[in-house]
């Protein structure tokens, strides 16, 4: 058996990768039976692949949280109206909205049209929601935060020490509570004795965060946290400052579609804007990173399976969005039309599904002591 | 390896000198033992060693320290985490990530060492403390010993020169506390790494200390005998040696015996009087057949328990065995799944939690105090006067979270106080507490059995229970396995001994004054 | 002792995130351009530009606001932070995320309790009330796996609620101080929740021509029909019920909690210790400290 199959957490950049990718797939189409395709390979994919851990658990979260969605997009058009077209499904009354309420209609006759736009929208959001959760569930936050770039050295720090806080903090509010039951019997019956009540509890909890927090700064100054001088301070800034204005332009310019110069069908101010505002934010972060000279314990190697599994990703994007007909990929609404699969989408949902047999199993759970 | 000449610090948000003029030089590969009362500056020393103080701290120093031959004077503390360790009281407190592993490789990963070199060497720290089998268990599921073990590998794993250990277990159990000084000991055996330690079960690192840094109103440092023979606190061996005057000074049990060989065949032949218990007063509570269950522990499996006025019961046993669930129950605010607790006729019932800081909330001791006269509608500066009694010294305007443990304990003690309860429940309160505040905890202790109170204290130090308790209860696994007078629990146990009983043993001699008193 | 000893003095540490010039220049670029990205489906009718690409609008501002968001912190944080301050941010961030309700993260501002965001920018500075901003939505997200194209938008809105905070006028004390957080707590819970709502109000709610339902963006009309239907839409989904909530919850907790958390805060910088055995002894000089009521960032320069 090859080393980089063996069991594995897998790079959380390639889980990243691969569910923006299919995030992007499921934004170029209205497609239902695609969109709902995208849905299973993500939930496949997630379920054969997350481990043992807390975060792992929050998938089932977000499913909820599509259904949600698309709920309330098709409530929204059966409450509000709007999206009219000739096939009314059913008339519900109207009720009267003061004038000044403008283009506002509340209930009224329901078509066969605005409900499916509805339905459309909704999975397509749906489906993007459940794609970022199922990067959620697969990606080790902690390997995430360890591989941010230098640059952001710090505010990995405090998202280390803000989690190792958590349940601290817990306790601490149990211990309290607990301590506080010690005066119940001189309990408070007005209701100002009672919002003092949480001033007992709180105050203590926060000054022994806040004291334990001083406690940690001191140890880790010890150990050697933060011992990296300042970098290149000015071209920082300069860059940085590019890099936002450069974008800020491109996508004014973007939205406004404002007319560009093509050469051989591209874009060139469009694209160069976008790249050099892409190169300064690199390059920005690369310099304020240069300066902090800090290692990764075990860190996850970046080898083939998290290659594919991106590669997956990129291809369902393609295929999507190159390959595939536009008249499939966003299917009519008014005429109605069915909506069907094509080669290329169902070629595009087998890549989507592929990373569930491609990756390492996730590390064995350990047997507790 | 460490040299101090003529350092002295004042922090920056008091006018006190902290440190005054200390010079001394400890060498390469010794294990130095730091001593002193109260308040004489043993941690601000220990901080001036790696420049915690006053660089993280604040303060002015001036004077010069060389490690290792080098002036640190400009040196941020984590520009000296190659050359220094520092390990604090308590090892929670100081752990930036959440698994074992992880927190062996932080400062590593802090210095920027290679992958293939943080793996080898947290596998070597990781054989080094005996922690192998822990690697991959979150911090916070260790047991105290195991965290402080955790701790000072986590510094270890850079392999610093210099090991600075600021009472490493002050916040554990007898038993822990073992664990850790033994594994101290060792390092310094099989590494040479030169260990700086401030310790208050002094008793356990003498032995092999090569040398004793006592601080106080002069800083000086000498070989263990000299040094502790005029060190106002001492192990209770060394002070039995110093008061009658034996020579070489005893720094064990088993020289002390060779010692005291003859006093002990005397003993032997005519067993001397020792002090009877005073006969109990009336009942106050009578608990029958306690049961406390958590879902996933028996914590206290049917205790009776009957308290008498003008008692003072020590509840005793290894951490988790049920001490702190059976006060909780007894007192009624904590959980009771079965079994009956009365209290006399009209009996109050007060307890002291484990952190007394955790009802402290209000910005002045004054305001805590009046605020304790309001919830328990008594005359005004009530709480206030009786803390006054308590420890004199106090200054009302200060604000609790400022207080020394001990304070703390006392402000928290005296608002229970201020309603009269006929039954005071201490839960451990010699956590964190030094020699002195011991001692004062111990007078409180006596008034209030003056007074007619019962008292039941759970605490692991059995020095002050053999001081001020006359009954001992232990408990293990949630029942109680022996219960009787403190002379017949403590000398009768191998564990429970005190310094000065194993000492004498056979004869149930528990206490210094006790020794001296029939020896007399 | 005499004075050619060497000497060390090092003024009592505050907790605090000192923002220079260049921050500063950093911060008010990347909230331009988070204006803009929230802002654009009103602002352009609102110039005379008809907007192209809405249905991709809210990808590209997804894909460039981490890198925005990125580019500020690297800058915020450039030159280190110190150890303390540092803890202290995650310390508070983690009791900020465990304030917020598990649900919360899940999508655009549905919940969250800005209150202590609020104090602490109060207490220390403009400079840490904008980071703790950035770094309590970003614990937040990871600690639910709420990780997602909305978080650099709350990222960013948190942020400036912590950076307003610390701008308040420095001299109002006790009622009057009171009182003011109380209204920046109002305020600052309805703003987030309408900004929230106008960066996923195209995106959720975006009519085809043909097609658009009387609650949706629809490009191209004028500003006024447009904010009409963004007001019924942020009306009807969370004005009346989530951000009133918030809203309520937030001044309540601070009318309750603002003066003793303020002060518990205001007492972790400016005090200088380790957490050692004879701490305690130096008892009561902090009453009337200097930094107890200052600036921190200002007492520390």
């Amino acid at each position: 058996m090859l080393r980089s199959a063996l069991p594995r957490p897998l790079h959380p950049f390639a889980w990243w990768g691969y569910a923006i990718g299919l995030a992007v797939a499921a934004s170029s189409t209205t497609n239902p039976l695609l969109l709902a395709g995208l849905i299973g390979a993500a939930i496949v994919v997630a379920m054969s692949r997350r481990g043992s851990n807390p975060w792992a658990n929050s998938f089932a979260l977000y499913l909820w949280l599509a259904v949600f969605i698309v709920v309330l997009r098709v409530g929204f058009r059966i409450l509000f109206g709007g999206g009219d077209g000739p096939t009314v499904l059913l008339t519900l009354p109207e009720m009267p909205l003061p004038s000044w309420v403008r283009g506002i209609r509340l209930l009224g006759p329901v078509s066969l049209e605005a409900v499916l736009a509805g339905l459309y929208d909704g999975l397509r959001l749906a489906t993007i929601v459940v794609c970022i959760g199922a990067a959620n569930s697969l990606a080790n936050p902690k390997k995430l935060l360890a591989s941010l770039p230098a640059a952001l050295y710090e505010l990995g720090t405090i998202m280390v020490v803000a989690v190792s806080a958590l349940p601290q903090l817990g306790e601490s509010l149990q211990r309290v509570v607990r301590a506080r039951r010690l005066r119940r019997g001189s309990a408070a019956r007005s209701r100002r004795d009672r919002l003092r009540a949480v001033e007992t509890i709180i105050v203590p909890v926060l000054s022994d965060a806040l004291e334990r927090s001083l406690a940690l700064a001191a140890s880790m100054d010890v150990r050697g946290y933060g011992r990296s001088g300042s970098g290149g301070r000015r071209r920082t800034l300069a860059l940085g400052l590019g890099a936002i204005g450069l974008l800020t332009v491109w996508a004014f310019r973007f939205l406004a579609g404002s007319p560009d110069v093509r050469l051989a069908g591209v874009p060139i101010v469009s694209v160069a804007l976008a790249a050099a505002g892409l190169g300064c934010g690199v390059a920005a972060l690369r310099v304020a990173g240069r300066s902090v000279r800090r290692t990764q314990y075990r860190p996850i190697r970046w080898r083939w399976p998290e290659t594919l599994t991106v590669l997956c990703g990129a291809t369902a994007v393609l295929l999507v969005t190159a390959v595939a007909e536009p008249t499939v990929v966003f299917p009519a609404i008014s005429p109605f039309a069915w909506p069907s699969l094509t080669g290329p989408l169902l070629l595009a949902l087998a890549a989507a599904v592929l990373p569930a047999t491609l990756t390492p199993p996730p590390s064995m759970p350990k047997v507790a002591p | 390896m460490i040299r101090f000449d003529g350092v002295t610090v004042r922090y920056a948000s008091s006018d006190a000198v902290r440190l005054r003029d200390a010079t001394f030089e400890i060498p390469e590969g010794e294990l130095c033992l730091v001593v002193g009362p109260t308040g004489s500056g043993k941690s601000t020393l220990l901080g001036c060693i790696n420049n915690l103080v006053p660089r993280f701290t604040g303060g002015i120093r001036t004077g010069s320290i060389h490690i290792d031959g080098r002036d640190t004077t400009l040196l941020q503390p984590r520009e000296l985490a190659t050359t220094v360790g520092y390990v604090g009281q308590d090892p929670l407190a100081g752990f930036v990530t959440d698994t074992v592993e992880e927190e062996l490789a932080y400062s590593m990963e802090q210095l920027g060492y290679g992958a293939a070199e943080m793996r080898r060497r947290v596998e070597e720290t990781l054989d080094l403390l005996g922690i192998a089998d822990l690697r991959d268990r979150a911090l916070r599921t260790l047991s105290g010993g195991q965290q402080q073990r955790v701790a000072i590998g986590s510094v270890l794993a850079v392999s610093p020169r210099v090991l600075v250990l600021d009472e490493p277990t002050s916040a554990l159990d007898p038993i822990a506390a073992e664990e850790v000084l033994a594994t101290v000991s060792r390092l310094v055996r099989d590494l040479g790494t030169t260990v700086v330690i401030a310790e208050h079960r002094m008793e356990r690192v003498i032995e092999f200390a090569d040398s004793v840094l006592l601080v106080g109103e002069e800083v000086r440092i000498g070989p263990t005998r000299e040094v502790l023979a005029a060190s106002p606190v001492r192990p209770p061996i060394v002070d039995l040696g110093v008061r009658l005057g034996w020579h070489p000074l005893p720094l064990t049990i088993r020289e002390a015996r060779r010692a005291a060989a003859e006093q002990r065949r005397a003993w032997l032949e005519s067993p001397p009087p020792l002090p009877a218990p005073a006969p109990g007063g009336r009942p106050v509570l009578t608990a029958q057949d306690v049961v406390v269950r958590y879902p996933q522990k028996l914590a206290v499996a049917g205790v009776d328990l009957v308290l008498r006025s003008g008692g003072v019961t020590a509840l005793m046993g290894r951490n988790g065995c049920g001490k702190s669930s059976l006060l909780w129950a007894l007192h009624g605010a904590g959980r009771r799944d079965g079994g009956t607790v009365r209290p006399a006729d009209g009996a109050r019932i007060a307890l002291v939690p484990q952190t007394p800081a955790d009802l402290l909330y209000l910005a002045t001791i004054a305001a805590e105090c009046a605020a304790g006269d309001a919830t328990a509608g008594l005359a005004p500066g009530t709480t206030l006067s009786l803390l006054r009694r308590l420890v004199p010294r106090i200054e009302p305007a200060a604000h609790p979270r400022d207080l020394s443990e001990g304070q703390k304990l006392a402000v928290v003690l005296a608002v229970e106080l201020a309603g009269d309860p006929d039954v005071v429940l201490l839960d451990e309160p010699t956590r964190g507490l030094d020699y002195s505040a011991k001692a004062e905890l111990r007078d409180i202790i006596a008034a209030m059995a003056a007074e007619g109170r019962s008292i039941l204290l759970a605490t692991h130090d059995v020095e002050l229970v053999a001081d001020a308790c006359d009954r001992v209860v232990v408990m293990a696994e949630g029942e109680v396995v022996s219960d009787g007078p403190t002379r017949d629990v403590l000398a009768g146990s191998a564990l429970l001994a005190t310094q000065v009983a194993k000492l004498t043993n056979p004869t149930p001699v528990l206490t210094v004054r006790e020794y001296l008193d029939v020896a007399r | 002792m005499s004075r050619a000893d060497p000497f060390l003095d090092i003024p009592a540490p505050v907790v605090g995130v000192r923002l220079g010039w260049r921050t500063w220049a950093v911060i008010v670029a990347s909230t331009a351009l988070g204006l803009f990205a929230l802002g654009w489906p009103l602002l352009f009718p609102a110039i005379g530009v008809t907007p192209q690409h809405t249905a991709d609008a809210p990808f590209v501002f997804a894909a460039l606001l981490p890198l925005v968001v990125v580019l500020v912190i690297a800058q915020v944080t450039e030159g280190g932070l110190d150890a303390r301050s540092l803890a202290v941010l995650g310390v508070l961030s983690a009791v900020n995320a465990a304030l917020r309700p598990a649900l919360g993260a899940g999508t655009a501002g549905i919940e969250s309790v800005f209150f202590l965001l609020i104090l602490a920018g109060r207490a220390f500075g403009p400079g840490f009330g904008y980071l703790l901003g950035f770094t309590s939505m970003f614990a937040s997200a990871l600690l639910t796996a709420g990780v997602g194209p909305w978080l650099p938008f709350q990222m960013l809105c948190a942020a400036w609620v912590g950076l307003t905070a610390g701008l308040l006028p420095r001299r109002v004390s006790g009622r009057a101080e009171l009182a003011m957080l109380v209204a920046m707590g109002i305020a600052s819970a309805y703003a987030y929740g309408a900004l929230m709502n106008l960066w996923f109000w195209p995106f959720i709610a975006t009519g085809m021509e043909s097609a658009a339902g009387s609650l949706d963006y629809l490009p191209g009309a004028p500003v006024a029909e447009n904010l009409t239907r963004f007001g019924w839409f942020t009306l009807l989904t969370s004005t009346g019920g989530w951000d009133t909530g918030r809203a309520l919850t937030t001044s309540l907790a601070l009318v309750v909690l603002g003066r003793p958390v303020l002060a518990v805060l205001r007492r972790a910088s400016g005090i200088g210790r380790v957490a050692t055995g004879d701490q305690g002894r130096r008892g009561s000089h902090l009453i009337g400290s200097p930094h107890g009521s200052s600036n921190p960032v200002q007492a520390r320069d």
